[in-house]
């Protein structure tokens, strides 16, 4: 062994001490702020860093709120749940398209697709989902086209349809490139065997393709669901209260005068909901790098 | 202790105390806090619980106007004119860029703008010290507690001239009910809250008769817009079932307004917006929109070429028993320059500029005696037909102010436009 | 079966149809359906933002109705303008100085730990690099809120909020981005170079200078302009820490313009943000050209994907 021990760790150090600081203390101060309390002026949230004071009323009926009684939460749950899956679904069914074909029969225009399809990743975000509001507006493109065919001018803004496409159009790219990545790495001798053993195009691409892209595919669909369940701003530039979502809570719960344990409570709550499928994207990729 | 009102005594608790008194050393503060914090935040040294301080305070009420306690002296009338910047904390798009640019000619000074989306979050900021501001525009229902916490300076009346000269006098003498004596503040613009329609879709008739109702006609579906804020929101929808008093606590009465809001978007399709009515409703998106009186006058510039401005109307209750508020400018305990922003106050409370402000930006009147409704209409400020969004003394005493809530209060009204905003 | 050819070397690109069946069966015809869905997805993807970029020239203040074309949102308008709007323009600044310290401060940590991760075995390791991925797919709000709650309570006399608070809270999200990408780029590479540098007499500190961070260029190029390109973009944690106006760069100021009444203006900006992003690209494109000229490597298609 020609290094120490302790190098390698000393390279981790400084990101290490980082995330410790900034991403776990952090951790901390929410859950003080959620078992906490607030000011008696301002009612700004108090937090209680001691853990023997902690004070889970407030936590609890935050909890009940998407249980019981009015049930206030339970809509937007719900709502983020269906939205995200469908949002999700859609940039599996249409991201793997293209990058199936992009990667597999683009042939010369590969160079080409390949930077528009990273376009999304320099263009920012905002200007992306503030593009599709201003053709969205009732005197906007998408009417104006719809006029052309003799429809009357819909309100676009604040339609569940809107959000879930905006989700969909906001995060597809982060669909594409993994699986892109994947497909164009699948050896084209594996599909010529298939194909010399008889198999047509489809079942080629059921019991060869697909297997082989299957850590592509569900690592697309983390990286692609997991954000949007903190998505707050789709909704607020495309959506409405009738289709506010978890994220729409926190926010506004934070902006709130006496609601800062509630927002640490939300927050609490969003992260033991991704929690699950996170570790299990976790053990996942920790076992094909070991693999590797 | 001298009682200087630049010294920020928080009075919180003795975590607070600790924490501020440790200045700005690093890691310092929170390890001694910790350690030494006996007693539980939120409390006081002597155990009591937080939450009674609230209790006790008085609210400010039309009929029970407030005289605030003096936070330590004025800022003496020889003091020097600071050079500046001057930072302005204020909602966005509320002042004419203009003025400002005259100010900052006149004074030689540069003015920074700091903007805050709506009140919780700029008295947020501001509380908490994260922003830092010369002058600052709370609405009325939060000066009493901003005084309470130390957190704003009396006001020089010399330095001031302009507003007993120029402005209603309600203001000055007595005072506003929520600072007799104008111990801290001074009115920013005025404004009652009714509903705004299109004209050419809505005759005036018409209109006047359904009042509030408006809001649930299904002509009207999806053409509905009410505003994204809690105290208008609901506080319009308690008079619609004639609850008179603005600050109500009948969880009763609070309920059924929430329902009403909600009934009116699902069933109607109506909108929670903040530029529904200054810049939907002129470009046609929508019909009937909730409106404070200073949207729809400034709406006007909204409107798109070749659209007349009398196809904006407004409706308010004849009788001016209807909601009124006005928003202050105050000027916060540890400005840096103090001096410099009581000129500010005085530049914007002089005839020529205040006016300016409204008649050529945004539409909010200022309670300025040289502004009657003749005059507006009669300059084209205002058309005829929103001659019921220019206000008169009157309106002060007939019209139902919204102040502060108690904090139970406040919990209800918070609790039901959470629900609100939830989707319901 | 009919239509199929015998296994070429080189997929026929235009096999001739003799049937429609055969058409259908035949595994190597042109995918002409994926191929519309691709160009379409395209065209759905750019067009939205080529339509904004243009409206940014629109003589009124509508983003959605053509009314001209003007450069007034751009600099004519004496108080809206880009360029005269003294808000808009500190903006500007702004984001780019978030930007550049955010992308200096990242990836040369973030760098540092995907070596020493790389190499490193054991539970410290898997540990410290279970809470980077975590960093990763975590949804931003949460970072956002809970810095906010760092800022305003615990760490309120050591950073106020504002620029330092937003750099932090930029780093804390973006930092996954360099490990990432420089990890992967190392699972390529293996350790055989270093090792055959050692054997030469290289020390491991030499070794890793002159052989790995080379090696690892494009990787650490393309993980900075990433790491840029997402700090002018994000609005998230930025809105959350932001202190004064001087501290909103122009994502927050679009962001709220967006939810009120923007103006043409709102269009410009955005496309400031997108010609700064691009430039930064750009910068790093050509670095790694010349560095990859320079040392005679050609440039591969998987260096182009990790790009």
């Amino acid at each position: 062994m020609h290094y120490p021990r302790w190098y390698w760790g000393s390279f981790t150090l400084p990101g290490s001490v980082w995330l410790a600081v900034f991403f776990v203390l952090p951790f901390y101060v929410v859950l003080s702020v959620a078992f906490g309390t607030v000011d008696p002026l301002f009612r700004l949230p108090l937090p209680v860093y001691q853990p023997w004071w902690w004070s889970f009323a407030t936590f609890q009926t935050t909890l009940e709120k998407f249980y019981a009684g009015d049930r206030i939460y339970f809509d937007p749950l719900l709502r983020t749940l269906m939205y995200v899956a469908t949002a999700s679904l859609i940039c599996l069914v249409l991201g793997y398209a293209v990058a199936y074909y992009t990667a597999r029969h683009a042939g010369r225009w590969k160079g080409l697709i390949l930077v528009l399809l990273i376009s999304p990743f320099w263009i920012s975000y905002l200007m992306r989902i503030y593009a599709w509001q201003s053709l969205l507006q009732p005197d906007g493109y998408i009417n104006d086209a719809g006029g052309l065919f003799g429809l009357s001018p819909v309100i676009w803004i604040g339609r569940p349809v809107t959000v879930v496409l905006g989700l969909v159009y906001g995060y597809i790219p982060f669909m594409i490139l993994p699986l892109f990545g994947f497909l164009d790495r699948i050896d084209q001798h594996l599909l010529e065997a298939g194909r010399d053993l008889g198999a047509g195009s489809f079942e080629t691409f059921r019991r060869v393709t697909l297997p082989l892209s299957k850590p592509g595919i569900l690592a697309g669909l983390v990286i692609v669901s997991l954000p949007m369940f903190g998505d707050y701003y789709t909704n607020n530039l495309l959506g409405s209260t009738s289709t506010s979502m978890y994220g729409n809570l926190i926010d506004s719960a934070v902006g709130q005068a006496g609601q800062g344990p509630e927002a640490g409570s939300l927050v609490l709550i969003l992260v033991a909901l991704v929690m699950i499928p996170m570790l299990y994207y976790l053990r996942s990729t920790r076992r094909t790098t070991e693999a590797a | 202790m001298s009682g200087h009102p630049r010294e920020r005594r928080t009075g919180l608790s003795r975590r607070e105390f600790l924490r501020r008194s440790i200045g700005a050393a690093a890691v310092l503060p929170s390890a001694s806090a910790i350690l030494a914090a006996c007693s539980k935040p939120g409390t006081d040294a002597g155990g009591n619980g937080g939450e009674t301080g609230s209790n006790e305070r008085v609210l400010a009420r039309p009929d029970n106007p407030v005289t605030l306690p003096m936070k330590g002296d004025p800022i003496p009338t020889d003091t020097p004119i600071e050079s500046g910047p001057l930072r302005v904390y204020n909602w966005d798009a509320y002042f004419y860029k203009k003025v400002l640019k005259e100010f900052e000619d006149e004074y030689g000074v540069t003015v920074e703008w700091t903007t805050f989306n709506n009140m919780e979050e700029g008295i947020q900021k501001l509380v908490a010290g994260q922003v830092q501001a010369d002058v600052f525009f709370p609405t009325t229902d939060y000066v009493s507690r901003l005084v309470d916490g130390n957190l704003l300076q009396p006001l020089n009346h010399e330095l001031i001239p302009n507003l007993e000269a120029n402005y209603w006098k309600v203001f000055s003498d007595p005072g506003p009910y929520y600072d007799l004596g104008w111990r801290y503040t001074v009115p920013y613009v005025i404004y009652t809250t009714g509903v705004a329609y299109r004209r050419d879709r809505i005759d005036d008739a018409a209109a006047a008769a359904a009042g509030y109702e408006l809001f649930f006609d299904p002509q009207f579906q999806d053409a509905v817009s009410y505003y994204d804020s809690y105290r208008d929101a609901l506080g319009m929808m308690l008079l619609r079932d004639g609850v008179t008093d603005a600050n109500s606590d009948d969880p009763a009465a609070i309920t059924a307004a929430k329902d009403a809001i909600l009934q009116m978007i699902n069933d109607n399709g109506a909108r929670l917006t903040i530029n529904g009515t200054y810049a939907k409703l002129p470009e046609g998106e929508f019909s009937v929109a909730q409106a404070w009186s200073g949207d729809i006058v400034g709406a006007k510039w909204f409107l798109p070429k070749g659209t007349p401005e009398d196809v904006l109307g407004y409706w308010y209750p004849p009788d001016k028993k209807g909601l009124v508020g006005n928003d202050t400018i105050v000027i916060p305990a540890d400005a840096p320059s103090p001096r410099l922003a009581h000129e500010f106050l005085n530049f914007f409370l002089d005839e020529h500029w205040g006016y300016i402000n409204f008649a050529d930006w945004n539409g909010y009147q200022p309670p300025m005696t040289s502004i009657v409704p003749d005059r507006l209409v009669e300059e084209g400020v205002v058309p005829e037909s929103l001659s019921l969004a220019v206000l008169g003394e009157e309106n002060f005493t007939l019209g139902y102010l919204q102040g502060e809530l108690s904090a139970e209060a406040d919990a209800l009204w918070l609790g039901a436009w959470s629900e609100i905003q939830a989707g319901g | 079966m009919s239509g199929m050819t015998l296994a070429p070397e080189r997929p026929v690109t235009a096999a001739p149809a003799r049937s429609t069946t055969g058409w259908l069966r035949n595994p190597w015809r042109k995918p002409r359906f994926l191929q519309a869905v691709t160009w379409g997805y395209l065209v759905w993807s750019i067009v939205p933002v080529v339509i904004a970029i243009a409206f940014s020239f629109n003589a009124g203040r509508s983003r959605s109705t053509w009314q001209g074309f003007s450069f007034r949102w751009w600099y004519q308008d004496a108080f809206d303008s880009v360029w005269n709007d003294p808000a808009l323009r500190s903006a500007m600044f702004q984001t780019l100085r978030l930007s550049l310290l955010t992308m200096l401060i990242a990836v040369p940590i973030g760098t540092a730990f995907a070596i020493g991760i790389d190499r490193w075995r054991g539970r410290p390791a898997t540990t410290a690099n279970f809470f980077m991925l975590f960093s990763f797919v975590i949804p931003e709000i949460i970072l956002g809120v809970s810095l906010f709650l760092l800022f305003s309570n615990l760490l309120e006399g050591a950073v106020r909020l504002g620029t330092t608070a937003q750099i932090i809270g930029l780093v804390t999200f973006q930092i996954s981005y360099p490990v990432i990408i420089v990890r992967a780029r190392l699972l390529s590479i293996g350790p055989e170079y270093e090792e055959s540098a050692m054997d030469l007499g290289a020390s491991p500190t030499q070794a890793l200078r002159s052989v790995l961070l080379p090696l690892l260029a494009p990787a650490i190029l393309a993980s900075s302009a990433l790491v840029f390109a997402d700090s002018v973009d994000n609005f998230v944690t930025v809105r959350y820490l932001s202190g004064p106006a001087s501290s909103e760069p122009l994502s927050v100021k679009i962001y709220s313009a967006a939810r009120s009444s923007p103006t043409p203006a709102v269009n410009a900006a955005a496309t400031v943000m997108l010609i700064t992003t691009l430039t930064a690209i750009a910068l790093a494109w050509f670095v790694y050209r010349r560095i990859t000229r320079s040392r005679g490597e050609a440039v591969s298609s998987a260096g182009l994907a990790d790009f």
